[in-house]
């Protein structure tokens, strides 16, 4: 079964908050952080939103993409 | 809280209220950590165990050293602790370091002992990215806390077999780097 298909509207309501699931895209990959203890709320370290595609941001963290590797994948991001 | 020295911060261009909620979420980290080490710690026994116990015992005093001297600089800049204990042990910015499954395990416990201070590591290297150059006080504390959390990963991971050190450990007193600030 192929990847589920997210647009930027559709990520957008996985933000997190009041109970919701909490989805994250990088380099067209949507990934579920929702039972991560560094995303609860939809927040990660006072500076990242679910929701949200974070491509752009991964440089100017301190980790780099091999933390992605702990969470799954449940989709990919489509413009 | 000082108001001119945060007025200062803020001209410098970071984002004071931010940076407040990093050092908030690093100092539970460090709390918590302190907690969850003493669990691990006194599961350090027999002969795999005993052998890393000393460092995991260094790791959990300076942890609490770095929770001591972060605390101030919270106040300072108009921050505060949660009254909350539960509120603040839930917005740590790294994970409980829970006691494997196995506790007889001393690779195991290694293990979460190693990714707890990489959390760290990583954490606290943020935030001297952020303050460089702009909140001199801050960057002071955190490369101080920063320089111990590397020393704690590094002995860590040489028992995990990546590696030395590359340094001996603490002759006696702790937080070499952390303790101007809680004096």
């Amino acid at each position: 079964m192929g990847l589920k298909e997210f647009s930027r509207e559709k990520l957008s309501r996985f933000d997190g908050k009041e109970g919701r699931p909490a989805y994250i895209a990088y380099k067209g990959k949507v990934y579920d952080v929702s039972n991560s203890f560094l995303w609860m709320g939809g927040r990660h370290q006072a500076l990242h939103q679910a929701g949200e595609d974070l491509s752009d941001l991964l440089d100017t963290a301190p980790h780099g993409e091999d933390l992605l590797e702990r969470v799954p994948v449940v989709g990919k991001l489509i413009d | 809280m000082a108001r001119v020295a945060r007025e200062m911060v803020e001209r410098s261009g970071v984002n004071v209220d931010q940076l407040l909620e990093l050092l908030v979420k690093n100092a539970a980290a460090e709390l918590t950590t302190f907690y969850y080490y003493t669990i691990l710690r006194v599961n350090l026994i027999g002969i795999e165990g005993e052998g890393i116990k000393e460092i995991a015992e260094t790791a959990r005093i300076e942890d609490r050293n770095h929770f001591e001297a972060l605390v101030p600089r919270i106040y300072e800049l108009g921050g505060k602790l949660p009254q909350d204990m539960k509120e603040f042990h839930d917005m740590s910015a790294c994970p409980p370091a829970n006691l494997p499954k196995n506790p007889n395990d001393a690779q195991g416990l290694l293990k979460v002992l190693v990714e707890a201070e990489r959390c760290a590591v990583r954490g606290y290297t943020q935030i001297c990215n952020m303050t460089a150059g702009k909140d001199h006080r801050t960057y002071d504390l955190v490369l101080a806390i920063l320089n111990e959390e590397i020393e704690h990963e590094s002995w860590f991971s040489e028992f995990l077999g990546e590696g030395p050190s590359g340094h001996f450990l603490r002759r006696g007193e702790t937080s070499p780097f952390v303790s101007k600030f809680i004096k």
